[in-house]
């Protein structure tokens, strides 16, 4: 695998443990409402439901290159 | 009957059939410490699923979980991030591990440090690391245990008693089942854990406030600000944005750490097993969302509990509010959660001080007969310690789990440098680590005696993280290994 490939699939599955972590500050409200759901807990709940799909995609991009 | 004998009743006839289904499914196989410590590395996806999903659904995530929920509101909320930070982590880290100790025939994390920096000492010093640690985590499940008897005993039965003999019975079903036998059980309480906690966090609601979302709402009226990270001056002030942030980051770069981790890495099959499984295991973590409203429902129903008290919080409800046949079944996927995970960190934990301290270190049980039952006496060594620690303390679940973290997490940076920067050597990570233990259990007391949870508004585990990269990467760069590693992966 090519450094590039390799930060490419480093930079994918960063994406969503640096929103869980560094994006709190500007995320840790109540409203909006998200389907009923204050904001933050809607935020969190969000990004660990789409982790597999970026996990996928670095996978994909690892295999293919 | 009366309501505590059926309770009770249904709680002991689960265990027992639980255990009774594990002896069956592993009786026909020859147990050398291959296939006792790390299951012969022939699990396949679903039985390793099943594995690393089992260490998730703990009496932590039950009761511990809620517990937080009720009684500081948001500052839960990171145990929902952490093992996702985790499995991102281990889809990197996870593959490479299990390819060098496939081919360097590795059982342990501490044989991993001894391949890696050719250094026995530093793997005597990270298998009695792990060893002890374990003790505040099996005692968080022993105290999880304690909790559920109680409660399904209505109050009138002793539970240190209770919780000895379920003790005994887990002590005896690790080392008669050894880690595949474990993870078969896992499927029993799985599914009912799952079940429990759906009911906890769907019916429960339902119950008092028509929906979930009826919930939330009535959560929000009645106490503002309890889903956000709390401002200066609120009363849980502690558990602010920084000690979150680091909290999640101590806890998901230590979460494979554990001396349970290693031997369930090495017992999949292929590399491939376990990327799928750490792509889709996030999914598991959602269940978490069902323990908080498990937890913000007894809020507004049996409000009042304070501290440790608070991981009792719906438990209570159930036993206030349902029939003894409902209590007994939510009990008894309770102390499954509790007994399973410490069957698998007691095998772990004894493994490794049996193969890498006793065996490595002294040259003593070295044959694969002596080893299995010096695993075995070790077993019953922690299982002893933890209920000591169980019986002259007293602490929240979650203070326990962080307290084993600060210690855990400190082995990170030996297994990370040592995969991906060959200038790392022995000296360069004992000094990191032993700086790393020093003062993250320094900061932790001096934060216990001050009754707070932060030093600098940060987790202070997480600062004895920093302390001990800085130490290893200033020393590597200053004194660089000479030697080539023998286990760096191609890529």
């Amino acid at each position: 695998m090519t450094p590039a490939a390799r930060f490419t699939q480093i930079a994918l599955a960063a994406i969503p443990p640096v929103m869980l972590t560094l994006a709190i500050p500007f995320v840790n409200r109540e409203e909006p409402r998200i389907l009923g759901f204050p904001f933050l807990l809607a935020w969190m709940v969000f990004w660990v439901a789409v982790t597999p799909l970026f996990l996928l995609a670095a996978n994909r991009y690892g295999r293919s290159t | 009957m009366s309501s505590q004998t059926i309770a009770l009743t249904i709680v002991g006839a689960v265990i027992l059939g639980t255990i009774l289904f594990a002896l069956t499914s592993v009786r026909r196989l020859k147990m050398d410490p291959q296939e006792y410590i790390v299951g012969g590395r022939s699990f396949g996806a679903l039985l390793l699923w099943i594995l690393l999903a089992g260490e998730i659904y703990t009496s932590f995530t039950f009761l511990g979980a809620a517990g937080w929920a009720y009684d500081k509101g948001a500052a839960a909320f990171y145990i929902l991030a952490y093992g996702t930070l985790a499995y991102c982590i281990g889809f990197f880290l996870l593959p490479p591990i299990w390819r060098i100790g496939k081919e360097r025939g590795l059982l342990t994390l501490a044989d991993l440090f001894i391949d890696r920096y050719d250094s026995k000492v530093l793997g005597i010093l990270v298998a009695a690391l792990q060893f002890f640690l374990v003790v505040p985590y099996v005692t968080l499940q022993l105290s999880g245990m304690q909790i559920l008897l109680g409660i399904a005993g209505y109050g009138g039965y002793n539970g240190t008693v209770a919780v000895s003999i379920a003790f005994v019975v887990m002590a005896l079903f690790v080392f008669t089942a050894g880690l595949r036998g474990t993870a078969w059980a896992s499927v029993i309480k799985d599914v009912l854990v799952l079940g429990a906690v759906l009911f906890a966090g769907i019916a429960l609601p339902a119950h008092f406030f028509g929906s979930p979302l009826g919930m939330i709402d009535r959560l929000l009226q009645t106490h503002p600000h309890w889903t956000i990270l709390p401002p200066p001056g609120h009363a849980n002030a502690s558990y602010t944005i920084p000690w979150f942030i680091t909290t999640i980051l101590l806890t998901g770069i230590g979460f494979f750490m554990g001396p349970a981790n290693a031997p369930a890495i090495y017992s999949a099959r292929s590399a491939e097993t376990l990327r799928r499984n750490m792509i889709f295991m996030p999914l598991y973590q959602l269940v978490l969302l069902f323990v908080f409203f498990a937890g913000f429902t007894a809020l507004m129903v049996h409000p009042g509990l304070k501290g440790h008290a608070s991981d009792q919080s719906f438990m209570l409800v159930v036993q206030r509010f349902y029939s003894a046949p409902v209590l007994g079944i939510v009990a008894a996927a309770g102390c499954l959660a509790a007994l399973l995970p410490a069957s698998t960190l007691l095998l772990g934990a004894a493994s490794v001080f049996s193969k890498n301290v006793l065996g490595d270190g002294f040259n003593i049980a070295t044959g694969d007969r002596e080893r299995t039952w010096a695993t075995r006496v070790l077993v019953l060594i922690i299982a002893a310690l933890a209920l000591v620690i169980w019986l002259r303390y007293t602490a929240s679940l979650v203070d326990l789990l962080l307290f084993y973290y600060v210690g855990i997490t400190q082995l990170a940076p030996g297994v990370i440098f040592g995969l991906v920067w060959r200038r790392v050597g022995p000296w360069a990570v004992g000094a990191g680590l032993l700086a790393g233990e020093i003062i993250g259990y320094s900061l932790t007391h001096w934060a216990a005696v001050h009754m707070v949870v932060t030093v600098w508004n940060v987790n202070p585990g997480f600062l004895a993280l920093v302390v001990n990269v800085a130490l290893c990467v200033l020393i590597a760069l200053a004194f660089p290994a000479k030697k080539k590693p023998a286990g760096v992966p191609a890529g």
